[in-house]
């Protein structure tokens, strides 16, 4: 239990909050307590602090995820990057122009989205994009049905992302149907879109990888427009159990030895290199999720329930959770 | 929008986006385990749907983006509504997971509506109905700024009591008195968002 008063607890992230609230050691008003404490020293430091101190939160919230050690290391870079240029040009000196446009390839479930959505609030804290929210689109709210459509139903989705991000799902779409396929005209007005608002928007293109990679390569204007290349590792087993253990430690569950065995079956089937749909989160995901139900329904009958039962997850949860 | 379990948010939400000319709404919803969803609904199925009596129906972030009418063009906004706040801490983890959604938005909005029953206020005191909760959120918007509180429930009998209460408990606040049953008041709260956003 974290008690008032503590003076160390006004030092604690936004993270460490959530998670103290959601185990039931802090009240909210408690929690409120500690945000307007730190309300207040930010307001006390000034506006450069609180910067960094929300910085430093994003950062953080970037290190809790499991694995993705080489995206980690290439935000860290960007990171640098873009405060040695900031503090170059204070300074008088010559800067290289800030082109953060990226391509993020791999799988899905790899984690492309959740990065993109730290990298929003990381770049707002960096005076990079003032709002930093992220807009997800793929091509269908992209590409209209008749000439004219897709650059009006381009321009709004731009729109919507001035100030943040503009993340396209399966951008290689875009470019399928040839060259009489309004794909190829969305491509311009993005491109007219990154020149117009250079200072105010980031475009990332994701996707899979063998399909980015021909994408990119078919479109080279697009490739030097798009100067930072992230490539999203598919999950390690041992990456995999700990994202489920997380899950189920998020949610107050925990699986017994051979439902953990069994898990590990599961995922080793769908994480070898020649397997098509490579294990990824959203998979444990939906595992975990679907284990969870399957557990209150053999529950919900019982007579005599422990807290040790509410708690467990079985073999035959997993089981039916991946069948299900 | 934050406030107290119960104090009639989502409703607020649902009979602003009516007030200004919806028909149905398209309701973003935000899940404490960071998935979202967006759902359309009718105005009066968003109504049946969401709203209830009891508290602690909404359990997640729930936004709509809003378009609304100023001077010659439009403002466009998303407004958010919140699960409700109390003071103790919660027995079921999913009100306190959605609790925690909630306080972790709170920094990265513009504008901050706080919705407050000032019925409560006309019957127990100020102290005693606004709990430790509303007091620190008013503290912590007031050192951001763009925050005002909206005073609902002004249809039912001591709401007036409640809200001179409420004034004088609160001094140097801006309160809009509102009914978001009836929709009175928007007028005002319309005008405020427009002025700060």
């Amino acid at each position: 239990m974290v008690r008032k008063g503590s003076p160390a607890r006004v030092s604690f992230s936004v993270g460490k909050v959530s998670y103290l609230l959601e185990k039931g050691d802090m009240s909210p008003v408690e929690a409120l307590e500690i945000l307007r404490q730190q309300e207040e020293q930010m307001a006390f430091r000034g506006e450069e602090e609180k910067a960094r101190l929300l910085l430093e939160q994003s950062l953080q919230e970037l290190d809790a995820l499991v694995g993705l050690e080489p995206v980690k290391k290439l935000v860290r870079e960007l990171q640098a990057f873009v405060q040695v240029q900031q503090l170059r040009r204070r300074e008088g000196l010559l800067t290289e122009p800030l082109v953060l446009h990226m391509v993020f390839m791999g799988n899905p479930g790899t984690g492309k989205t959740t990065v993109a959505r730290i990298l929003g609030k990381i770049f707002r804290e960096m005076g990079v994009l003032r709002k930093g929210h992220l807009v997800e689109v793929e091509r269908a709210d992209l590409v209209g049905e008749y000439i004219g459509h897709t650059a009006q139903k381009t321009r709004e989705q731009v729109k919507k992302a001035l100030g943040g991000i503009l993340f396209i799902d399966e951008a290689y779409s875009l470019a399928r149907g040839g060259e009489k396929d309004f794909g190829k005209e969305s491509i311009d007005c993005l491109v007219k879109a990154m020149e117009d608002h250079k200072d105010n928007l980031i475009l990332i293109l994701a996707g899979y990888q063998r399909e980015m990679a021909h994408f990119l390569r078919t479109n080279p204007g697009l490739r030097s427009r798009f100067p930072i290349h992230i490539t999203f590792p598919d999950y390690t087993l041992e990456e995999l159990l700990e994202i489920a253990d997380l899950m189920l430690q998020q949610r107050d569950y925990q699986m017994d030895r051979e439902a953990r065995e069994e898990l590990i079956k599961i995922l080793r089937r769908y994480s070898g290199v020649d397997v098509e749909n490579p294990g990824n989160a959203r998979l444990v995901r939906n595992i975990i999720e679907r284990a969870i139900r399957r557990q209150a329904v053999r529950l919900v009958g019982e007579e005599k329930l422990e807290r040790k039962d509410l708690m467990t997850i079985t073999l035959a949860d997993i089981r039916d959770g991946e069948e299900g | 929008m934050i406030g107290r379990a119960n104090v009639g948010k989502t409703l607020f939400v649902i009979n602003f986006a009516e007030y200004l000319g919806l028909d149905e709404i398209e309701l973003v919803i935000r899940f404490p385990n960071g998935f979202s969803t967006a759902k359309r609904y009718a105005i009066d199925h968003a109504r049946r749907e969401l709203t209830g009596l009891g508290p602690h129906k909404t359990r997640c972030l729930q936004s709509v983006q809003l378009d609304i009418p100023h001077g010659k063009g439009r403002k466009r906004v998303q407004i958010t509504d919140t699960a409700g706040l109390i003071d103790t801490i919660h027995q079921d983890v999913e009100v306190r997971r959605a609790i925690a959604q909630t306080l972790n938005a709170l920094r990265q909005v513009d504008l901050l509506l706080h919705i407050i029953d000032p019925t409560g206020v006309a019957r127990e005191g100020a102290r005693a109905a606004l709990g430790e909760v509303d007091y620190q959120v008013a503290q912590f918007a007031q050192l951001r700024g763009r925050y005002c509180i909206l005073a609902n429930k002004m249809d039912l009998p001591g709401a007036r009591e409640g809200l001179q209460r409420l004034i004088r408990e609160l001094p140097g606040l801006y309160i809009i008195p509102i009914s978001a049953l009836y929709k009175r008041g928007f007028k005002e709260v319309k005008a405020f968002v427009c002025r700060h956003s």
